[in-house]
C-alpha cells in the first residue's frame, strides 16, 4: 500500500478512552499540535465496564487528576445520577468518591469538549505502526495509508490490541462493546523492541430495567449531601441504585457449568485482576461464602438499560441467563447485553520511566490500560501524566515526576514501572504508604502548584485555591487560640458521646480532637461560626483531628526522600559489583533504576543488596579504591 | 547460584595451637582449594564427596609444607550457601599465616569481619535472629546461654517471628479489604473482634519483652554493686561468688580502695560485680576517691548487693549507707545481706534497723549463698524460666528494642480503633509489622544489616 505524508504533528494520541482523552487534552491545551486517533468516534470516552467514577483509591486519582487540571471529574460532575462517600466511617484518608454516571451523556461531554479544543483534531483511523528510527520516535501510519510525522505519540490502546471476546465457547475477534479490534499495531510495537503482555478482564451483564423487581431489593440511595469531584457546586442524585444477593441455586448452575467457562478450559491465556473477579472465580475462591453482593446500577437517564456490578463471566450465554435467573429480583429479567472475558495486549510497563515513556524510544509514550492497569479512573490519571510530559518534552522543558509521598498518582506510576505488574494493576487506598498525607480533601493543596506551572490551571482557579487555603489557615489558627466558655449545652453534648464535662470550659482545637466530636458540633455552640465552604471545612477538621498522625507521616515521607534522593550515577556497572546477587544483578542491569529508593523496591533486589549498593556508591564518589580493601 | 567473590580467613583463635582451620568460601572455592591442597592418595579434589573429611598435603610452589585435612561443603548445603573448602592444617603460628597467604595467592580475598555470616544471611540461609545467635554460640559463658543460642541458630525465635508477623498480616489484609472493598461485604473483621487479636498479639510481644530482662542476664550480665560501710565483708563476698580470691581481703577497714571489678555467675544469671570502697567520711585521699566511685558505681547499678555487719548493731556510717542507697532510688534493686554469721546471727535490733527480707550470710564460710540467688532473681524480675521456652528468650537489645516498638504500634492501633478509625489503626499496624520484620532482617535497613556483621569477628 502506498502511504502518504499527511500533516506534521508534535504529538499523536493514539485510543481516544479516558487515558487517551486527558493525554490529548493536556497537549492541545499547552500548545502543541495534537491530533487523536480513535477507532470509531462514537465512542469516545467510552464507559464499556461500569457506569461510574470514583471508588477506593479511585476517587483520590480523580480528586488529583482534577486538582493537575484534568478533565475527568469535571465530565463526572455534570453527568452525575448519584453520588455516595464511600468509607465515610472509617477516617477522612480513606473517604472515596463514587459516582454513578450517565455514560452516553459522559461520551458527549467528552466527545464536545475535544471538538471544542484549540490545536487539537479528533480523528477516526487506525494506526496501524509507529516508525522510530536511532531510538527516536518519527511519527505514526494509519490503516489509510496516511503517514503522520511527530515529535512524540502515546500509545492508549486500551482494550483494543489483538482483542478477543469470550461469552462461553464463542470467541470472536472484537474489542470491548463489540468495537472492531486493532490487530496490527502490536507487530509494529514488537518490531521496535517493545515487550508485550497478554491481559483479560471482564464485564458482566446488563438487563432492560422494566424486567426488573426493584420492589424485593435493597435501595441505596446517594448521600443526603452529595459531593462532587473538587467542587462545592450544589448537586442532586438523579437515580438510586439496588442491592440483592447471589445465592446456593446460583452457586450451583456455576459449579456445574464452569467446564463451559473459557477460563477454566485453558482458552484464555491472558492474566485477570484478582481483585476484580469474575463470579465463577468468586464462587471458587470463596467456595464457603454462601452469598455474594449484587448491585443494580442506572445506565444513564435516557436508557432502561442498567448494570449488575458483582456478576462479570465469561460463561456461555445460557448458563448466564440460567443463573442470573435464580437471583432475587432478576427471576424475570430480560438480557440486552451479555456478559464477557476480554484478552487483549498490553505492555510490560517496567519499559517506562517515570514520565511514562520508553525508556528505549525517545518520544514514545504509553497510558491506561496499554500499561498494564485497569480502570477508568487510573487510565485518565496516567493519559494526563503522558501528555504533560510529552508535551514538555516537545517544548525542551524539564519532565513533570510525581512522587510516591505527594500522590496516589505517583505511587501509581512508580509501582507499575518499578516494580511491574503480573495482573491487570488497581490503586488501592493500601497501596499508600503515606495515605493519611494523600486525601481526597487536599488534593488541590498537593498537586494544582504543578497543574498551574504546566498552564492546565487557569490563574483564576488557582487564585480561588489560595483565597480557600488562606481561609482554611486562619480557621485552623482561630480554633487553636480561641476557647469555648463553659456552658450547659457544652456540658450536654459532652456527656452524650461520652466525655466529661468541663466546668471551665474547653480549647476549640482540644475539643475537635476528640474522636466523638466534630466541627459541626463546634460550630452549634459558638455563637458566631465562620460561613466556610464544605470543603475548607473538611479540611479544618482533619488537619486539627490527625494532626499527630500527619506529623508523623510526614517525617515519614522526609525519611524516605533521603533514601530516594541518592542517585545511582547512569554508567555504573551493575554486574561489576562484587557482592550483588546474580538475580540482583540482572534486574538492577536491565531497569536501570536512577536511585536507590528505587532499586529497594525492584522485586528481587534484596535489603543485603542495596546495602552493597550503598557501598558501592561510597566508593564511586571517592574514585578507584584499592580491591583487597 | 551465586557469584560472590570467594574469600577467606582463619577461623580458629590468633595463636599457637594443636590445628587451625581456614575457611574458604565462594564459587571459587574449592578451584582455590585444589590449588594449595593436594589428596595424597592422588585422586583429583574435586572429585571428592561433599561434608567428607580428606587427608591433603599442603604446598606452595609444588613444595609441600604440611599434611592437613579439608572438608568441602557444594552449595547450596554450607553454612553460606556457597561453595565451601575448610581446611585444617598444624596450628603454628607462623605455618597457619602461610598457608593462608597460599590460599590468598591461589585467587581468595580476605573475608571481611563477620563475612561467613552476613553471606549465609544474603544467601538466605539464615535469618538475622539466626545469625545473631551464632555470636551467642560463641560467647555463650553458660549452658544456660549455650542452650538458649542453639535453639536460636536452628531458628526457635525466627519461628515464633515469623508467626507473630503471619498474624498480623492476616489482620491487616481484613482491614484493607474493608476498605479497599467496601461494597463487597467480605473480610469484615467487625472492631472489637480485631482489637481482641491486637491484644492477643501484644500480650505475645509482651511475653517476649519480658524475657529479655532474663535474656541479658545470662549474656551479658547484671550491672551488679557490692555496697556498705568498711569492713563488712564485700570483698569476702565477691571472693565467695567467684569461687577464688579475687580481692584483698584483711581485718583493716577501707582495704579496697578503688572499685574492683569481676565477673561472676549466679547458676545460670551473670553478675557484672564492682566491689566498692566503703562508704564513710575519710581524710585519706585515696579513700575519699574510692568512695566517689563508689557512688558512682551505685548509682549505675541495675542490682545493688548492700552488705552489713550483722555481729555488731548498726551505727551511723550503716545508716549512711541506706541513706545513699534511697537518695540513689536504688531501694527497689536492693537486696540487703546482714554478713558475718558464722560470728553472730543478726539480732532482731537490726532486721528493724533494714527493710524487709534482709538475708543472712556468711561469706567466710559460704553460707546462704542459694538464698541470695532467689532474692536477685526476685529483684531483677527474673524467675525460673522453663526449658522450653529458652528457645523465645529475647537476648540481643537490637530485638528487645524493635519487638517493645512493634508493641507499641500494636497499642497505637488498639487505641485508634477505639476512637479514630481504620486507617490510622492499619497505619499503626503496618508500622508494627515493618519493625517486627526488621527483627529477623526481611526489611532490614543496610545500618542494621552492617551493625550486626561487624560484630563478628573475621572468620565465623
Amino acid at each position: 500500500m502506498t502511504t502518504y505524508q499527511a500533516e506534521s504533528l508534535d504529538i499523536a494520541v493514539i485510543g481516544a478512552g479516558h487515558a487517551g482523552i486527558e493525554a490529548a487534552l493536556a497537549c492541545a491545551r499547552m500548545g502543541l499540535r495534537t491530533a487523536l486517533f480513535t477507532l470509531t468516534l462514537d465512542l469516545v470516552g467510552n464507559m464499556p465496564c461500569n457506569p461510574s467514577v470514583g471508588g477506593t483509591g479511585k476517587g483520590h486519582l480523580v480528586f488529583e487528576l482534577d486538582a493537575l487540571g484534568g478533565e475527568m471529574g469535571k465530565a463526572a460532575n455534570a453527568v452525575m445520577l448519584q453520588s455516595r462517600m464511600l468509607n465515610a466511617s472509617k477516617g477522612p484518608a480513606v473517604h472515596s468518591l463514587r459516582m454513578q454516571t450517565d455514560r452516553v451523556a459522559y461520551r458527549a461531554y467528552m466527545k464536545r469538549v475535544l471538538e471544542q479544543t484549540e490545536h487539537l483534531s479528533l480523528i477516526q483511523a487506525e494506526v496501524v505502526a509507529i516508525r522510530v528510527e536511532n531510538g527516536v520516535l518519527t511519527g505514526v501510519e494509519t490503516a489509510f495509508g496516511a503517514f503522520y510525522p511527530a515529535t512524540c505519540a502515546i500509545l492508549c490502546t486500551g482494550t483494543s490490541l489483538k482483542s478477543r471476546i469470550f461469552v462461553g465457547e464463542s470467541i470472536s475477534e472484537a474489542g470491548a462493546d463489540n468495537t472492531v479490534p486493532a490487530n496490527r499495531l502490536s507487530e509494529s510495537l514488537r518490531e521496535a523492541g517493545i515487550r508485550l503482555v497478554r491481559f483479560k478482564t471482564g464485564t458482566p451483564p446488563r438487563v432492560h430495567a422494566d424486567s426488573v423487581d426493584f420492589s424485593v431489593m435493597e435501595l441505596q440511595e446517594g448521600d443526603a449531601d452529595p459531593v462532587l469531584f473538587g467542587s462545592d457546586a450544589p448537586a442532586v442524585n438523579r437515580l438510586p441504585c439496588y442491592v440483592t444477593y447471589t445465592n446456593e441455586e446460583t452457586h450451583r448452575i456455576i459449579r456445574e457449568n464452569l467446564h463451559r467457562s473459557p477460563l477454566y478450559s485453558g482458552e484464555i491465556v491472558g492474566t485477570g485482576p484478582r481483585y476484580c473477579p469474575s463470579i465463577e472465580t468468586k464462587i471458587m475462591r470463596f467456595p464457603d461464602k454462601e452469598r455474594h453482593q449484587i448491585f443494580v446500577e442506572p445506565m444513564g437517564l435516557d436508557t432502561k438499560e442498567v448494570y449488575l456490578q458483582g456478576l462479570s463471566s465469561s460463561l456461555p450465554e445460557d448458563v448466564q441467563k440460567q443463573l442470573v435467573h435464580t437471583i432475587r429480583g432478576l427471576e424475570h429479567c430480560v438480557f440486552m447485553r451479555t456478559a464477557y472475558a476480554i484478552e487483549y495486549d498490553c505492555c510490560d510497563p517496567t519499559q517506562l520511566d517515570a514520565t511514562l515513556q520508553f525508556r528505549t524510544i525517545r518520544g514514545l509514550f504509553g497510558a491506561g490500560q496499554f500499561n498494564g492497569t485497569s480502570g477508568y479512573e487510573e487510565a485518565a490519571a496516567q493519559g494526563l501524566i503522558a501528555g504533560i510530559n510529552a508535551a514538555l518534552l516537545c517544548k525542551g522543558e524539564p519532565p513533570l515526576l510525581l512522587s510516591r509521598g505527594e500522590s496516589y498518582i505517583g505511587t501509581m506510576i512508580d509501582d507499575i514501572t518499578v516494580k511491574g505488574t503480573d495482573e491487570p494493576y488497581r490503586v488501592m487506598t493500601s497501596r499508600s504508604e503515606y495515605r493519611l498525607l494523600l486525601r481526597q480533601d487536599n488534593a488541590k493543596e498537593r498537586l494544582i502548584g504543578y497543574g498551574r506551572h504546566v498552564g492546565l490551571v487557569s490563574e483564576e482557579a488557582y487564585a480561588d485555591f489560595l483565597a480557600e487555603d488562606t481561609q482554611k489557615k486562619q480557621e485552623i489558627e482561630r480554633l487553636l487560640r480561641e476557647h469555648l466558655s463553659p456552658s450547659e449545652a457544652l456540658d450536654r453534648l459532652l456527656t452524650e458521646r461520652g466525655y466529661a464535662p468541663a466546668p471551665s470550659g474547653i480549647g476549640k482545637a482540644e475539643f475537635l480532637r476528640r474522636p466523638f466530636l466534630s466541627l459541626e458540633d463546634l460550630y452549634a455552640l459558638e455563637d458566631a461560626p465562620p460561613a466556610l465552604s464544605p470543603s475548607v471545612r473538611r479540611r479544618v477538621e482533619t488537619e486539627l483531628k490527625y494532626e499527630g498522625y500527619i506529623k508523623r507521616q510526614l517525617e515519614e515521607v522526609h525519611r524516605f526522600a533521603r533514601m530516594e534522593e541518592k542517585r545511582i550515577p547512569p554508567d555504573l556497572d551493575f554486574a561489576s559489583l562484587g557482592g550483588l546477587r546474580l538475580e540482583a544483578r540482572q534486574k538492577l542491569s536491565e531497569r536501570r533504576p536512577e536511585t536507590v529508593g528505587k532499586a529497594s523496591r525492584i522485586p528481587g533486589v534484596s535489603p543485603a543488596d542495596i546495602s552493597v549498593l550503598l557501598v558501592a556508591l561510597a566508593q564511586y564518589g571517592k574514585g578507584e579504591q584499592d580491591e583487597n580493601r | 547460584m551465586q557469584t560472590m567473590r570467594t574469600v577467606a580467613a582463619i577461623s580458629t583463635p590468633y595463636g599457637k595451637g594443636g590445628v587451625a582451620l581456614i575457611r574458604i568460601t565462594g564459587e571459587e572455592a574449592i578451584a582455590v582449594a585444589q590449588r594449595v591442597a593436594q589428596r595424597t592418595a592422588g585422586i583429583s579434589l574435586a572429585d571428592t564427596p561433599s561434608a567428607k573429611a580428606v587427608r591433603v598435603t599442603f604446598t606452595e610452589k609444588g613444595e609441600a609444607f604440611d599434611d592437613g585435612l579439608i572438608t568441602l561443603f557444594r552449595a547450596p548445603h554450607s553454612f553460606t550457601g556457597e561453595d565451601t573448602a575448610e581446611l585444617c592444617c598444624h596450628g603454628g603460628l607462623f605455618l597457619t599465616q602461610k598457608l593462608l597467604g597460599a590460599v590468598y595467592a591461589a585467587g581468595a580475598f580476605p573475608a571481611g569481619a563477620g563475612e561467613f555470616t552476613r553471606r549465609a544471611f544474603q544467601n538466605g540461609k539464615i535469618s538475622l535472629s539466626q545469625a545473631e545467635a551464632v555470636g551467642g554460640l560463641i560467647d555463650a559463658k553458660s549452658d544456660r546461654f549455650l542452650r538458649v543460642s542453639l535453639l536460636q541458630c536452628r531458628g526457635a525465635l525466627s519461628e515464633k517471628l515469623r508467626s507473630l508477623t503471619e498474624r498480623l498480616k492476616l489482620l491487616i489484609v481484613s482491614v484493607y479489604a474493608y476498605i479497599d472493598y467496601p461494597d463487597e461485604d467480605m473480610t469484615d473483621v467487625p472492631v472489637p473482634e480485631l482489637q481482641e487479636h491486637l491484644r492477643g498479639l501484644i500480650g505475645e510481644l509482651q511475653t517476649l519483652c519480658d524475657s529479655h530482662a532474663y535474656g541479658r542476664a545470662i549474656s551479658e550480665g547484671i550491672r551488679t554493686v557490692l555496697i556498705g560501710k568498711p569492713n563488712t565483708g564485700k570483698s569476702a563476698l565477691l571472693n565467695a561468688l567467684a569461687g577464688e580470691d579475687r580481692a584483698i581481703v584483711t581485718e583493716i577497714p577501707g582495704t579496697t580502695r578503688d572499685v574492683v571489678r569481676e565477673q561472676v555467675k549466679l547458676r545460670d544469671l551473670l553478675l557484672n560485680l564492682s566491689d566498692t570502697a566503703g562508704l564513710r567520711e575519710s581524710d585519706d585521699p585515696v579513700e575519699k576517691l574510692g568512695v566517689g566511685r563508689s557512688l558512682a558505681a551505685l548509682r549505675e547499678a541495675e542490682l545493688v548487693l548492700a552488705v552489713f555487719d550483722g555481729s555488731t548493731p548498726p551505727d551511723e556510717q550503716d545508716e549512711e549507707v541506706l541513706r545513699q542507697i534511697r537518695s540513689c532510688g536504688k531501694e527497689a534493686n536492693t537486696v540487703f545481706l546482714l554478713n558475718k554469721a558464722d560470728i553472730k546471727d543478726a539480732d532482731t535490733a537490726y532486721r528493724a534497723f533494714l527493710p524487709e527480707g534482709a538475708l543472712s550470710v556468711s561469706a567466710l564460710q559460704k553460707s546462704g549463698l542459694d538464698r541470695l540467688e532467689q532474692a536477685v532473681r526476685k529483684k531483677i524480675g527474673v524467675g525460673d524460666v522453663e526449658a522450653d521456652s529458652l528457645g523465645e528468650i529475647v537476648v540481643g537489645a537490637r530485638q528487645y528494642a524493635a519487638l517493645s516498638k512493634a508493641k507499641a504500634h500494636l497499642s497505637d492501633a488498639l487505641a485508634a480503633l477505639d476512637g479514630f478509625s481504620q486507617d490510622v489503626a492499619g497505619l499503626d499496624m503496618e508500622q508494627a509489622l515493618a519493625t517486627l520484620e526488621e527483627v529477623d532482617g526481611r526489611t532490614a535497613s543496610e545500618e542494621i544489616v552492617n551493625e550486626i556483621f561487624s560484630h563478628f569477628c573475621v572468620g565465623k
